[in-house]
């Protein structure tokens, strides 16, 4: 069975937007209002991060979350309560990005049926394999920054 | 009071030990284990008084930690921090003898709400 989630059940609604603005609110910036759907044709991205969990069982697919590096950077140092000229290791921004899609990906999972399997996270700096199809894509501003959530069906 | 907190990622550790320390909870002693197995040890090590574990870890899982703990004898107090909430899970959780169940995200609020209870 493929990755399927009634979106016209939120009357309207985004409840992937629903679920990303809620973690940014609560874990990224402490409250909400920071981050909103991006308004127009997005940016070509250069050196992304990956980060990703697959939803397997009943239903089989992959909430992923793309990023620049330089906002995964952002995204690590809001996480983590940094100064913005504290530095930041390259384990915690792989360990913070897969944090944010695995949180995402766990409410996505809850919307779908029982008895599915949330994967642990995994982070890369290559695309992961994509090949079942587009879902649903989401492109987000954080605080002027670039951030695309998708759902894919799993081959 | 002695905390562990079991979870594989280290951000997520830190994001907990600081909502513990928003809710008010200041004064716990918080130790911190990268996974279920890890903190099985450190439970038979250090005699925690409260254990809030990750749900999702390689090695051993949240859910077996607990049973784990269970079977051993242990009736350390023991609860989840988990990115899923759904009713089978809470369900799951409650049999294996679990407090209760937070889904991430959350808040400072939702830590106080929830755990109080359980203090008094």
């Amino acid at each position: 069975m493929s990755f399927e989630i009634d979106v016209q059940a939120f009357e309207g609604t985004d409840p992937v937007y629903d679920i990303a603005s809620e973690v940014f609110a609560a874990m990224i910036d402490g409250e909400p209002g920071f981050v909103r759907p991006w308004e127009g044709a997005p940016p070509a991205p250069v050196d992304e991060l990956f980060a990703w969990v697959d939803v397997t069982g009943p239903m089989n697919g992959r909430v992923l979350l793309s990023t620049e590096t330089t906002t995964a950077v952002e995204v690590t140092r809001a996480l983590l309560g940094l100064a913005p000229d504290e530095p930041v290791v390259h384990a915690d921004i792989v360990d913070a990005l897969g944090e944010v899609a695995n949180v995402v990906g766990g409410n996505v999972k809850s919307l779908g049926p029982d008895h599915s399997v949330l994967t642990l996270p995994e982070v890369t700096k290559e695309r992961p394999t994509t090949e079942g199809g587009l879902l649903h894509t989401l492109s987000l501003d954080w605080r002027g920054r670039l951030l695309v959530l998708s759902l894919w069906m799993l081959p | 009071m002695k905390v562990l907190v079991a979870d594989d990622s280290r951000v997520m550790r830190q994001i907990v030990i600081r909502t513990l320390r928003q809710a008010g909870y200041d004064w716990w002693e918080i130790s911190e284990a990268p996974d279920g197995a890890a903190a099985l040890e450190m439970v038979a090590s250090t005699h925690p008084d409260f254990v809030l574990s990750d749900w999702n870890m390689p090695e051993m899982t949240g859910i077996e930690l607990l049973r784990a703990l269970r079977a051993q004898g242990s009736d350390v107090p023991f609860a989840f921090v988990t990115s899923e909430g759904s009713p089978e899970m809470r369900k799951q959780a409650e049999a294996a003898g679990a407090l209760f169940l937070i889904a991430k995200p959350f808040t400072a609020e939702i830590f106080r709400e929830t755990i109080d209870p359980f203090l008094e």
